[in-house]
């Protein structure tokens, strides 16, 4: 509850701004939908063979699942805010669709005759009778669909549209319950209260209910527009994977770009994704730069040289000359710090047994009790590769979910874990980190990641990022993500500091 | 004036009008009688093209009703339904008023129009006019339903068995509200129904009909006095006329005062003998196995209305 409060008040901003998009995105899809959905169901109304074939095709596409569907737009239109609209639209279409149709179609046949003997326009009988009559059922499906798209709304964050979804997914992503419940709260609200006001609208008449729904469609209109003529300079967009790190990262990116070059305007989008889909959207121009590791763009980005070798500057010289070669794209110099795998004891641990490196633990190898996340307990990189390069083999191992890993090393269940050198958790229970002697885990290091055709419109990008190359070291980092992610402080703030106090801005 | 020329409908194989000839003379009252399945209701509908004949003409006016442009047919006609089919989105004004806000009457007319039909039929404007047609009972509606087939002055009001779903009460006051609306209006009424004592009460003239042939076309009396076949005389006897009271059965009441005087009736004669003895004279004498007893207009009067009341 606690940890609940302290986020609603340190991001409260954030959080107002995604429950915006979260409206923004929820009403433009719902808006779309119906006016596909009731038009189509008034077309039909008198052609029932037409109507049947609509209704097996929107409850077809209902089925799809949201992520696969999500998966199948990102080809065709890219990621953001377009797909995830597309999406909503294709899922509220159906309900919106069957309860017209059914609504139009099951009015009194007397009613119907009525209308008809008394010589009233098609204009008029759909206005004055029909409409108004099938009104409540449109009515709820129109509140189905609203419903289903705040729910399903929350799965845009996968793909860079934001909404109340990215806390979900962080919460999800870093553990972090207290993200997940405002995230899950606030979206069930959105859908209380949306619900609230679709049959408070359906209670209005015809005109009413017409202005109300156009003068929300210019707000919305209006505010679009408005913020796209607000930034009329140049205007670069970094985005970053989910979690701190990469929001740190980001904004040190915003800060000195800002700085060197006044007239570009940069505009972050922090837990945006990840990898694939940051790097489809960096492709298709929907972003411009985003961090990316050394060890990632071997692994999952660039074909053959999977063998990367343990020597940080051989892995950084390689994926960026295939990144070059395969994608175009110009990838700046690393930090210093490596977020790749590491082994950390508890202090106790290390003082009693005097552990320094990774192969310090040789002489205690019986005495280990280690909790592994499952990857790294399988991984060639991890385990089955560590314990063959130092000749290890602890006396028992255990594997556990990522994030229970440092609370049972915290607990003594386990007196020794894998992480990642970065982990913010490292501080949190005052672990020690052994030192990878041997170079046995491949190097992970942070460097901006851009294609080559910007940077040939901006070179000035290239001076600039790269004052960052070889900065932040592995202990900086730990203390900056421990202050955003456990701290809750701001990571704009946090990126600030550093800069100002190493000396790279004023 | 309506004219049918050997109008047919067929509905697949199954022949629900046979080569129809009607005519239907302007002003007329005109009910279209038979059991279901006569063809009367095909025979209503076609005439505001509700359904079209499969063979043979219609006329209204001298004029197919085929060459009339179909929402300026359909604006001459009002129409009463039998499940009376008030629009429950609108209020009882907005109802009556229908046909002319589709004419594009102001809104004021519309409202003066509907006011003034609710007076017409004992239904108080400010009480009832924006009222939801949910509120009114089955009576109150159907009245509604009918001054909504006036609204726009029409020249035929065609009214699909309007009273087949009412009390028997509420029956009897819509008949007499519609043929008083009928000699006020003086429009063509066409009027469906499945009741002879209904046909008899309110037409003009009458047709009969069975299996989408015509039986019988003419006054009431003449339909009642000269049936044309046996399917009339039972028509008229078994369903819907129930064998004359006889003299008997007000005596047997406790009607009548014992007398000397020479009898002129006999107690199994009809109560009609009864009446028409009564126009001349101001008693009659019945002659029964308990002697003879003498009866007076005010017995059959109050006789009568204890019947009704039944």
């Amino acid at each position: 509850m606690q940890a609940i409060w302290h986020i609603l008040t340190t991001q409260g901003d954030d959080i107002v701004r995604a429950i915006g998009q979260h409206i923004g995105l929820s009403l433009i899809s719902l808006l779309i939908a119906a006016v596909i959905a009731i038009p189509l169901a008034i077309i039909l109304m008198n052609h029932q063979r037409s109507a049947k074939v609509m209704l097996q095709i929107t409850s077809v596409l209902q089925t799809i699942p949201s992520l696969a569907l999500l998966g199948i737009l990102i080809p065709i239109v890219g990621i953001g805010t377009i797909p995830s609209i597309i999406a909503l639209v294709i899922y509220a279409v159906m309900p919106i669709f069957q309860n017209t149709y059914s609504g139009l179609t099951t009015i009194d046949p007397n009613l119907e005759e009525a209308a008809t003997a008394f010589g009233l326009s098609r204009r008029m009988k759909l206005f004055r009778i029909e409409l108004p009559l099938a009104m409540p059922m449109i009515i709820s499906g129109i509140r189905i669909a609203t419903v289903m798209i705040i729910g399903t709304a929350t799965l845009a964050a996968l793909i860079g549209a934001g909404g109340l979804g990215t806390y979900i997914l962080l919460g999800i992503e870093t553990n972090n319950n207290a993200l997940l419940i405002i995230g899950a709260v606030l979206s069930a609200i959105l859908a209380l209260v949306f619900g609230a006001g679709i049959d408070w609208l359906g209670k209005l008449s015809f005109k009413k209910a017409g202005i109300v729904l156009a003068t929300l469609v210019v707000l919305i209109g209006g505010f679009a527009g408005y913020r796209k003529l607000a930034h009329p300079q140049t205007t670069l967009t970094v985005a970053g994977k989910l979690g701190s790190e990469p929001e740190i990262l980001i904004n040190m990116y915003k800060d000195l770009i800002q700085h060197d070059h006044p007239n570009i305007k940069v505009t972050t989008k922090a837990n945006f994704g990840a990898t694939s889909f940051l790097f489809k959207a960096l492709q298709s121009g929907s972003i411009d730069i985003y961090p990316e590791f050394t060890g990632t763009v071997l692994e999952s980005l660039v074909t053959g040289e999977k063998s990367a070798s343990h020597d940080p500057a051989k892995t950084y010289q390689v994926a960026k000359d295939a990144l070059k070669s395969q994608h175009r794209m110009a990838y700046l110099k690393p930090m210093k710090y490596q977020n790749g795998y590491d082994l950390a004891v508890t202090q106790q641990f290390a003082k009693k047994y005097h552990l320094k490196n990774v192969s310090d633990l040789v002489a205690v190898e019986d005495k280990v009790h280690a909790g592994f996340d499952p990857d790294f307990h399988q991984l060639k990189d991890g385990y089955p590769g560590l314990s063959k390069a130092y000749g290890l083999k602890f006396a028992s191992v255990k594997t556990m979910e990522p994030s229970i890993r440092y609370k049972a090393i915290a607990n003594g269940k386990v007196n020794l874990v894998d992480g990642y050198t970065t982990d913010p958790e490292v501080q949190e229970y005052h672990l020690v980190v052994l030192k990878d002697d041997k170079q046995f885990f491949p190097p992970y290091q942070g460097a901006p990641l851009m294609t080559e055709k910007l940077l040939a419109q901006h070179p000035e990008l290239r001076p600039t990022l790269n004052k960052l190359a070889g900065k932040v070291t592995t202990t900086d980092m730990q203390k900056m993500n421990y202050r955003v992610s456990v701290k809750h402080e701001k990571a704009a703030v946090v990126a600030r500091e550093y800069l100002k106090s190493h000396g790279l801005l004023d | 004036m309506i004219q049918f020329k050997n109008v047919s409908k067929q509905y697949e194989g199954n022949l629900a009008l046979d080569r129809l000839n009607l005519t239907i003379p302007s002003r007329d009252f005109f009910v279209l009688v038979g059991p279901s399945g006569s063809g009367k209701t095909t025979t209503l509908k076609m005439l505001n093209r509700l359904i079209e004949p499969t063979d043979g003409n219609i006329y209204f006016d001298d004029k197919r009703i085929i060459d009339y442009d179909l929402k300026q047919l359909r604006l001459q006609m009002g129409y009463v339904l039998q499940n009376i089919a008030l629009f429950p989105n609108l209020n009882i004004q907005e109802n009556i008023a229908i046909q002319a806000e589709s004419l594009g009457w102001p809104r004021k007319d519309r409202i003066a129009r509907a006011r003034h039909l609710l007076t017409q039929v004992d239904l108080d404007p400010d009480q009832y006019a924006t009222r939801m047609p949910s509120e009114l009972s089955g009576g109150e509606q159907q009245r509604v339903g009918i001054i909504r087939a006036l609204a726009i002055k029409p020249k035929v009001v065609l009214m699909d068995e309007p009273f087949s779903a009412l009390d028997p009460i509420s029956r009897k006051q819509l008949q007499d509200l519609v043929l008083r609306l009928h000699r006020e209006l003086k429009m063509t009424f066409v009027f469906v129904t499945h009741d002879m004592h209904e046909a008899l009460r309110l037409g003009q003239h009458i047709a009969v009909m069975r299996l989408g042939h015509i039986q019988q076309i003419g006054t009431g009396d003449e339909i009642m006095q000269h049936p044309a076949n046996d399917f009339v005389r039972g028509f008229f006897q078994n369903e819907h006329a129930p064998q004359p009271a006889t003299i008997q059965q007000l005596l047997n009441e406790g009607y009548g005062q014992e007398t000397t005087g020479p009898a002129t009736l006999t107690a199994t004669a009809p109560v009609s003998e009864l009446a028409a003895a009564l126009q001349h004279a101001k008693m009659a004498v019945v002659a029964t196995s308990q002697g003879n007893r003498s009866l007076e207009t005010a017995d059959l009067l109050d006789y009568l209305a204890t019947k009704e009341a039944d």
